[in-house]
């Protein structure tokens, strides 16, 4: 049960660093941005193949993950959203644009690296089991939940208290009124794009080295999850974001726990519409981005 | 007369096919103080759209010290130190006196004006400063839009209507501050409802008919000018 529990906060912390990249881009710019999912597969393949072909080590692989991500995050903000900024279907065309740009990232992903799943190299991350209070946890699930918690950590700080963090909440805001005080509006803009999507790639990069291999499917699998954690915790609210994630890694581990595995995708679903049935904003909905 | 610091040429902005402003041009010695008063709708917001960067013009041509900025984005025009003081305020209601007042002084970090000394200029805002731009009434608003212009240290302030939908008292606070603005060589473009008083501040006068200037001229005279004070001032 412990046991279970431990395991829903791991895959939680996944589920979380997900998600706030997703909600981030949404409290700042409105953008409902599709494409995240296949950019976190894209951060999987990106790891292992660079893991695979230079063999440089974890701590230094990330930050490559990351930096790759955040270039294809600007790359995606400049064809899915800034040709159809003004348009009176601004949004819904967007998130058809994304959806499309992300089938693309698939569809090279397929042409790159085929149909087969990838693999870490053998022993890539030192493969050791722990034990604490009966709990037996891998060295791979602590470094993901701490690497998660600090990003998140990170990502509110800057947020909060950095001068990009204050731009991006000034465009959240009013984007007029950011460019009457100066604001480079579609600088604030690409960068929280590369923020978001260096998030992204590095999240699918922690849950391929938690699984040992990826395929292509990856991102579409915590993508229906990743959106209930988004919508659970209040769209554009990055502590909601957060919490919601390992909110729904407990319920998932809970009915795995109780239930059995058939159950999985259900239980955390149910819980999402018994909470907007009770809280419609979600567990934190009045708690948005630019008011971290 | 030494070249003007700001100069607008046959300034043209549509909305669409809508031309909201035809053919306008002006301009303001440095230091200098021109008053934009005109009719709602006339276009004069319009026109401060264009010389901020807002809106691209249609046509027309924004020089600031000669150089043209016509197509410069509006963050360059406040790195350059021309800052609109905007209809409507525009401050950042979610964010603090205090960050509004960093934003507008980032873009000129070298010139800025350090934030104790803006204070003692604004005392409502230190006390405040802490809390959310918001929470401040509406006259706090307007002297915090002021403020955020001026804690650049601009060359040339744009402000729109800066004393609408003020109470009598704020409206006196808001033209002392502009009084001082004026004192301290600072340019200035004032649109005002007020015309009168814009007008008794100012050295020059344009008015706007309809998008287009149907009166220019030494901001005294155009005050005593028969058609002026018939279409515009009214008997006082
Ligand atoms: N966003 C807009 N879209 C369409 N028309 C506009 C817009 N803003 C202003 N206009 C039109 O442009 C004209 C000038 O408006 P404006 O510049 O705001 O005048 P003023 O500031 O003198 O009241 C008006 O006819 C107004 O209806
Ligand atoms: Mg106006």
């Amino acid at each position: 049960m412990l046991q279970q529990l431990a395991n829903g906060v791991f895959s939680g912390s996944i589920y979380a660093l997900f998600a706030i990249g997703f909600t981030l881009v949404f409290g700042i710019l409105r953008h409902l941005n599709l494409a995240h999912a296949a950019i976190f597969t894209t951060g999987a393949f990106l790891g292992i193949e660079i893991a695979t072909r230079t063999g440089i080590p974890f701590w230094a692989l990330l930050p490559v993950v990351a930096g790759i991500g955040a270039v294809a995050g600007v790359v995606l903000e400049r064809i899915a959203f800034r040709p159809l900024a003004g348009r009176d279907d601004e949004h819904f065309a967007g998130l058809i644009s994304s959806v499309a740009f992300g089938g693309v990232l698939i569809a090279l992903i397929q042409a790159r690296y085929g149909t087969e799943p990838k693999s870490f190299p053998y022993e890539y991350f030192p493969n050791r089991l722990f034990e604490v209070a009966g709990l037996r946890v891998t060295l791979t699930q602590l470094v993901t939940l701490g690497l998660a918690l600090a990003l998140m950590l990170g990502l509110a700080w800057l947020v909060s208290a950095t001068p990009l963090g204050r731009a991006m909440r000034a465009v959240a805001e009013n984007p007029t009124a950011a460019r009457v005080v100066g604001v480079n509006v579609d600088r604030v803009t690409a960068g929280t794009y590369a923020l978001s999507s260096g998030l992204g790639t590095v999240a699918g990069a922690l849950l391929a080295l938690n699984i040992g291999q990826t395929d292509r499917g990856l991102g579409a699998s915590i993508e229906l999850i990743g959106f209930a954690v988004i919508i659970l915790g209040g769209l554009g609210s990055l502590w909601g974001a957060m919490a919601a994630g390992i909110v729904l890694g407990l319920a998932e581990a809970l009915t795995i726990h109780y239930f059995d595995s058939t159950w999985k995708g259900l239980v955390p679903f149910a819980l999402l519409f018994a909470v907007l049935i009770l809280r419609p904003r979600g567990l934190f909905g009045h708690i948005k981005v630019r008011e971290v | 007369m030494s070249e003007p610091i700001l100069s607008v040429e046959s300034l043209s902005v549509s909305y669409g096919r809508v031309e909201a402003v035809r053919d306008v041009s002006f301009s303001v010695p440095e230091g200098g103080m021109v008053a934009l008063v005109g009719a709602n709708g006339a276009g004069k917001s319009s026109v401060l759209a264009a010389v901020s960067g807002l809106m691209r013009p249609g046509k027309g041509t924004v020089r600031l010290d000669g150089r043209d900025i016509t197509r410069w984005p509006a963050h360059r025009r406040v790195g350059a130190g021309l800052v609109l003081v905007p209809e409507g305020r525009q401050i950042l209601g979610t964010l603090t006196v205090a960050e509004n007042l960093a934003l507008g002084a980032h873009r000129r970090r070298a010139q800025a004006v350090p934030a104790g000394e803006l204070y003692e200029l604004f005392p409502v805002l230190a006390e405040r400063r802490d809390l959310p731009a918001g929470a401040l009434s509406g006259g706090e608003q307007q002297m915090l839009a002021i403020a955020r212009a001026m804690i650049s240290r601009p060359r040339v302030v744009l402000m729109d209507e800066p004393s609408m939908g003020l109470a009598p008292k704020m409206v006196d606070e808001v033209f002392g501050v502009i009084d001082k603005i004026r004192a301290s060589d600072v340019t200035v473009v004032l649109v005002e409802q007020n015309a009168r008083r814009a007008l008794r501040t100012a050295d020059t006068g344009h008015v706007l008919e309809t998008g287009a200037i149907a009166h220019s001229g030494p901001a005294s005279e155009l005050l005593k000018d028969p058609k002026v004070v018939q279409a515009y001032l009214g008997v006082e």
